[in-house]
């Protein structure tokens, strides 16, 4: 086991090593010249003795290769460079706005796990009646609505109308409740049918009548039923917390969550490359990290797939 | 029935307990000495001397020695000056018993303390002539400053009084003698004081309490940032906040405004005309280089309908490209009115023959152009849609392409475009600054005007101009260079833009000031904010 592991994580740094080598490319293939969106950014007019004070500045007259040796080496040391916009460190504005996205991403994670499996239990019992095919209405129609929309819906009901949630901003606890709901809302969609349908499936087997005729209760036979249904949507769920991170975008911004996503997205507008370059990064290393623990946890629980990662 | 008598029960809980809020909400509202502005963006750096943050946060912490009003330059921290019949020297007399809010007296010293580190920043501030004009400054005494210009630069008074970069900040804020590099601390002499800030969230300024002049008559000012249009109206129609207040789009729209002015429910304020929006026509390309085209193209669009379509009528049809309002711009140049039939004539004179595509052709070349747009702006995009159906009467092919603000700034540059929308700086910046920027290779002006035949010539007597001593040779120098470029049909003129302001029924005092990048916050206050 312990060789299994150790070679998933060696296998891990060619991969990173990789992504950041494609990502500093992609950056550099970028019709924008990287001196003159640092000097724009900051409202300065870019003449030709600004540009190449700022080239100097910023490195960018030195090879290609050297640039990108030179951004690893201070990544390995913790240095992601420096903010075009505000010359400030951009690991200390990372570390800055992953608080609030991990917040809002756990929220939404708790909504969803809470959700779906409630939405997923109440289809099942019901299966082809009326509450069944409301939820399954429901849950289309959560599949079918843009982000934006649904949290601009979600804002207007509950904070305009009712007065019951701010409108948006990070201020207190009940300030999450709204842009984590809209976040979480087509994956609850998602997971509610991948859990349904597993249950409906598993409701049918053998086994079930069986635990019928011996005669176990309501509750218990229903326990089985969930636990033998939780397989796939685990794996996906456990992809689920990066893919959160990284999908907050438009929630942020609509609700002014000071988050990664928000970041990200005043990076993109202002071509803010140094920012643009450590977030995808970043969420390199969460997806690489969070497939690397369910691997290692599916390994743990089915000693078959250890054997088939050594061959 | 249990069932139901329950939930009806926990309804009316809610209910209960959302207008108890309201009715909290309404007890403190009586009250209020803190008004909520909303905007799109963070307050950022707030360095006066550099250009990465706010404009109107840094208006209300940092003061300049002389100000911009409706009236022309009034004293701020200067309280009077002298200037020496050859217009090269400046003598400032400061005003006594003013002390930044660290406690750092305002004197000579801090004064040439500043302006060493604007001019240590020069490449940084190449839009503004003024920088490179000032030769020496000094300190004659304690309250008495002087300085002194390479030539007898005559917009010297309105650039010192422009929000950046000639503002004053507290010596303890430099950072080993500079302020190029960041700041300390953000520590003005003005009506406010920057108390907290968080990044992307909110920043919270507070009364200056010590402050030389009029107080200002709220407590507080905070400014939250919410970065989408439609949150910042639902939060309006929620009560979270009071003001909402920008130019060109950059708040709100002109659907959300109409929108938000017939419902009654809030006061809308809408400025003097304030700025210029025009097409840029790009004389440096295949099609528009023939000047026959571009004067073809003024009578082609019709103004009118897209300041009553697009601007919903909030603002005045333009016929030249900066108002006459502005000075030394009354110079009576001819209006070019909607007429698609003259235009139509006009490109057929030239040889522009229409095909039997529809589409007009001189010479193989094919009356194509390409519109390009800042894709973020929504309003340009329709504005272009009205434009490109204009055009397509006169046998000319239009394409609108929207694209990123970077790459829209990235084909400025280059000039890699036919039209362009453009928008000028407005008061006080007009005539001076806007000209003046003409002559930067990286703006779109420049490009578009590299084709003219006297570009050179524009671009030198524009630098004479700013150095020009002689007031009646100036006017003469503009009407010279206004009637030049509105000859040659560089501009379409579309309208002269305005500020718009919303705000709650209950802040009062809400109002413009001369630029559109200011909001005069100190001179707001809420119907039962306590007497100071």
């Amino acid at each position: 086991m312990k060789a299994y592991i150790l070679r998933r994580l060696l296998l891990t740094i060619p991969l990173l090593l990789g992504i950041s080598f494609v990502s500093f490319v992609i950056i550099q293939l970028s019709p924008s010249d990287p001196a003159e969106v640092a000097v724009r950014v900051n409202e300065i007019v870019p003449t030709d003795e600004v540009l190449a004070l700022t080239r100097e500045q910023l490195g960018l007259n030195k090879p290609f290769m050297t640039r990108y040796a030179d951004w690893m080496c201070a990544v390995a040391q913790g240095d992601l460079g420096r903010r075009y916009v505000d010359n400030k460190p951009v690991a200390q504005e990372l570390a800055r706005a992953l608080p609030p996205t991990l917040w809002l991403a756990l929220t939404a994670t708790l909504f969803m796990a809470v959700c779906s499996v409630g939405m997923a239990f109440l289809c099942a019992m019901y299966e082809g009646r009326t509450v069944d095919y409301l939820l399954r209405s429901f849950i289309f129609l959560g599949t079918a609505t843009p982000g934006f929309w649904a949290g601009l819906l979600l804002m207007w009901l509950f904070s305009v109308k009712l007065n019951w949630l701010p409108t948006s901003g990070m201020q207190g606890a009940s300030s999450v409740i709204l842009p984590a709901a809209t976040l979480s809302l087509s994956y609850i969609s998602t997971y509610a049918r991948l859990l349904r349908n597993s249950m409906v499936l598993n409701k049918q087997k053998p086994s079930v009548l069986y635990a019928r005729a011996r005669g176990l209760t309501r509750g218990m036979i229903w326990r089985h039923i969930f636990r033998n249904s939780l397989q796939s949507t685990l794996t996906g769920l456990g992809m689920s917390l990066p893919k959160l991170m990284a999908g907050t975008f438009v929630v942020e911004t609509i609700f002014a969550w000071p988050g990664l996503g928000w970041l990200c997205v005043t990076a993109i507008f202002n071509r803010d490359f140094p920012v643009i370059q450590a977030y995808v990064l970043l969420m390199a290393v969460m997806f690489v990290g969070c497939n690397l623990l369910v691997d290692i946890l599916c390994a743990v629980i089915d000693p078959r797939l250890r054997a088939r990662g050594q061959a | 029935m249990r069932k139901i008598g329950f939930v009806l029960a926990a309804l009316i809980c809610c209910l209960n307990i959302s207008a108890c809020q309201n009715d909290e909400k309404s007890t403190a509202q009586a009250q209020r000495t803190e008004m909520v502005y909303a905007s799109t963006k963070d307050i950022r750096i707030i360095n006066p001397h550099l250009y990465s943050g706010e404009m109107a946060a840094q208006n209300m912490v940092f003061e300049p020695l002389v100000v911009n009003t409706p009236e022309g330059v009034k004293p701020c921290l200067a309280e009077s000056w002298e200037i020496s019949p050859d217009g090269r020297v400046y003598t400032f007399h400061l005003r006594k018993g003013v002390t930044f809010t660290d406690g750092a007296p305002f004197d000579a010293a801090a004064v040439k303390l500043n302006m060493d580190a604007i001019v240590a920043n020069k490449p940084r501030h190449a839009w503004l002539d003024m920088v490179n004009e000032i030769e020496r400054n000094e300190v004659v005494d304690t309250h008495t400053y002087r300085l002194v210009l390479k030539h007898p630069y005559y917009p010297t008074l309105v650039e010192l009084g422009l929000v950046r970069p000639f503002r004053m900040i507290s010596p303890n804020c430099f950072i080993n003698g500079q302020t190029k590099d960041g700041v300390s601390g953000y520590v003005g002499t003005g009506p406010w004081v920057l108390t907290e800030h968080k990044d992307k969230q909110y920043a919270l300024f507070t009364a200056n309490k010590n402050y030389w002049g009029a107080q200002p008559k709220l407590q507080a000012v905070r400014w939250r940032v919410m970065p989408d249009h439609q949150t910042i109206m639902l939060a309006l129609q929620k009560g979270e906040i009071d003001l909402v207040f920008g130019a060109d789009g950059d708040m709100l729209n002109m659907d959300a405004f109409n929108a938000l002015q017939k419902e009654g429910k809030y006061a809308t304020l809408i400025s003097k005309p304030i700025a210029s929006r025009a097409i840029l026509l790009n004389a440096h390309q295949p099609v528009t280089k023939d000047r026959a085209v571009r004067m073809a193209l003024q009578y082609a669009v019709n103004k009118q309908a897209i300041v009553d379509g697009v601007l919903n009528g909030t603002e005045s049809v333009a016929d030249t490209l900066i108002s006459s309002t502005v000075p030394y711009c009354d110079l009576g140049l001819p209006a070019r009115g909607y007429d698609p039939a003259k235009a139509a004539a006009m490109l057929e004179a030239a040889g522009w023959k229409l095909g039997p595509d529809g589409l007009r052709a001189k010479d193989g070349q094919k009356a194509i152009v390409r519109l390009y747009y800042n894709s973020q702006n929504a309003q340009e995009r329709t504005l272009a849609e009205y434009v490109q159906s204009d055009l397509k009467k006169v046998g000319i092919e239009m394409k609108i392409i929207g694209e990123e603000k970077q790459a829209f700034l990235d084909r400025q540059r280059t000039g890699d475009f036919e039209l362009q929308y453009s928008l000028s700086w407005g008061t006080p910046y007009d005539p001076q600054s806007y000209l003046s920027s003409w002559r930067i290779p990286a703006h779109g002006d420049y490009q578009a005007q590299v084709g003219m035949e006297r570009k050179e010539w524009l671009d030198k007597t524009i630098s004479q101009l700013m150095i020009e001593p002689n007031e009646a040779t100036r006017k003469a120098m503009y009407k010279e260079i206004l009637t030049y470029v509105h000859d040659e049909g560089v501009y379409i003129p579309i309208s002269y833009s305005r500020t718009k302001a919303v705000h709650s029924k209950a802040l009062q005092g809400v109002g413009f000031g001369v630029s559109q990048y200011e909001v005069p916050f100190e001179k707001m206050y809420f119907e039962n904010t306590p007497a100071r």
